[in-house]
């Protein structure tokens, strides 16, 4: 039967979460705003970065900062999501209906991800 | 099934694939459930209808899930696991996708609430807990349980954001075809239960001859059955308000809605390692034990949430215990159907079970927010659970953890 049973439901989990980051970097290229993109959108930076280097690169993009999120490197703004990714932003995207937690991890394997195969 | 059997069966019924496809199973159907949150605002503002309508729609899909998995439970005891859920995945299907078309609140009650309501019941974990019940030896089935049930949540913790991120990208029209799509993918990985056939009109050795009609009569006049059934309502209850009605709450006390998106999203992860520790638990050790600590823990943590301080790291603290709480009942409580009942009609004694968590659930979220609405504050539900939790940990001790005479072996 299943003699290593640990072993075995750690392969399941690990091999769906796997195939489920894969799906989710596609998605999450997909539903990334191009660079003409205007209006409210979410802005995320490289995490670590400080609420007042967001906030200088913000206004540096001319856009208007609406509210920050508890996590210094995620903003909602309103601007121009090209202008944004020019200030130093990994990634813009539509204020999406789930943690923007989850959206800026992922913008961020996204981002790297994309640099690394030169998408 | 022992090693000899398993040889003599094509590599499809192989009990790891098996596994495996139990657990698809319980991810996907668990975790469409999920997302449909997400939806309440598009489809409410494309059909300018006011939000009672897309949660009148919820409702009724909650009520259909809770009335129908006894029944789902009896088909999949009659007729084997596996068909149950394919007619299932073709119902879950035809519900997320003809939401699509609903362009009036009764196509939207029919489609979202009936059709996917049913479709969730008839092919949700406790099917696939019963099919594995059956196909795993008796010393690896709590273990079994723990893992579907770790599978469903795992679901939840990964659809929720994948949906989330489908909408922007591909539209919610599209998105809902894709879970309809991946719903009816189910039919596919029902396929290797097939090996589990329906226990027809005979008794597998060690099981009761009773027949089903007998068997539902004989378990709800077994005292320790209606101690289950009356402490699962109240995992259904506590659940449910929690889940509804935390992120109001924690608003009410500043907490920003990212951040209570992160600490309920810390529910899910942890659940998954509280529903799996709990099925290893539960074939190594009594469960009625555990079982009722569990709820007493309950208890015990929401007393100290609600009497500290709402804070980000004692909501993150409160979150990741309760998370751990979350649907660690379920491996104790289906196996303790399994000792007392066997496994010939578990699906259906289980569905039973499952219905009072269900009419607990309706009754956290209703009274959550009357109660709210009453006070101003929730205060009086968080200790009306605190009360529950308590008292689930009372009922759940005098049960009596063997098979009840009545379904003694044929």
């Amino acid at each position: 039967m299943i003699r290593r049973p640990h072993r075995f439901a750690f392969a399941v989990f690990g091999g769906v979460l796997a195939l489920w980051l894969v799906v989710m970097l596609f998605v999450m290229r997909d539903a990334a705003l191009p660079a003409s993109a205007e209006g409210t959108m979410l802005v995320v930076f490289e995490p670590g970065t400080s609420e007042e280097t967001a906030f200088a690169a913000i206004t540096q993009a001319g856009a208007k900062p609406i509210r920050k999120t508890d996590f210094g490197f995620i903003w909602v703004v309103n601007g121009n999501a090209g202008a944004l990714q020019q200030a130093g932003a990994l990634g813009t995207y539509k204020e999406l209906p789930i943690s923007p937690v989850i959206a800026g991890c992922l913008a961020v394997v996204d981002a790297k991800a994309a640099d690394a195969f030169g998408l | 099934m022992n090693d000899t059997a398993s040889r003599t069966l094509p590599w499809y019924f192989a009990p790891m694939l098996v596994l495996v496809c139990g657990c698809i199973v319980a991810i996907i159907n668990f975790g469409i459930r999920s997302t449909f949150g997400l939806f309440t605002l598009p489809i409410s503002e494309a059909n300018q209808w006011p939000r009672e309508i897309f949660s009148l729609g919820i409702a009724i899909q909650n009520l259909v899930w809770g009335i129908a998995t006894p029944i789902a439970g009896m088909l999949a005891d009659r007729f084997g696991a596996a068909r149950v859920i394919m007619v299932g995945a073709v119902l879950y299907g035809l519900g997320m996708a003809g939401i699509n078309l609903a362009n009036t609140p009764f196509l939207f009650y029919v489609t979202a609430g009936l059709l996917v309501g049913t479709g969730v019941a008839l092919s949700s974990f406790g099917i696939v807990m019963a099919a594995l019940g059956r196909i795993v030896p008796p010393e690896k089935r709590s273990w079994a349980f723990g893992l579907a049930t770790a599978s469903g949540s795992l679901g939840q913790f990964i659809f929720a954001p994948l949906a989330g991120a489908l909408i922007p990208a591909y539209g919610w029209p599209a998105t809902l075809n894709i879970l309809a799509a991946s719903s009816v993918l189910l039919i596919l990985f029902a396929m290797p239960l097939l090996v589990q056939k329906g226990v027809s009109n005979k008794a597998a050795i060690g099981e009761t001859s009773l027949t089903m009609t007998q068997a539902i009569g004989k378990a709800f006049g077994h005292n320790s059955y209606l101690l289950l059934v009356s402490g699962f309502f109240v995992c259904g209850f506590q659940l449910a308000f929690v889940t509804v009605h935390l992120p109001p709450y924690l608003a009410d006390h500043g907490i920003s809605k990212e951040f209570a998106g992160l600490a309920m999203g810390l529910i899910g992860l942890f659940n998954m390692i509280g529903a799996y520790t709990a099925g290893v638990m539960g074939g190594k050790m009594e469960k009625r034990v555990p079982l009722a600590i569990i709820y007493l823990l309950r208890s015990i943590v929401v007393t100290i949430f609600i009497l500290t301080p709402i804070t980000q790291v004692t909501t993150l603290i409160f979150t990741a215990t309760l998370g751990v709480l979350w649907l660690s009942t379920v491996p104790f409580t289906m196996s303790l159907i399994t000792v007392m009942f066997g496994t010939r009609y578990m699906a259906t004694l289980y569905g039973f079970v499952f219905l009072s968590h269900q009419v607990g659930s309706f009754l956290g979220v209703w009274l959550g927010g009357k109660l709210y609405d009453m006070y101003g504050t929730y205060d009086p539900v968080w200790w009306l659970g605190v009360g529950l939790g308590v008292f689930a940990f009372l009922v759940h001790l005098p049960i009596r953890e063997k098979r009840a005479e009545s379904f003694a072996a044929a």
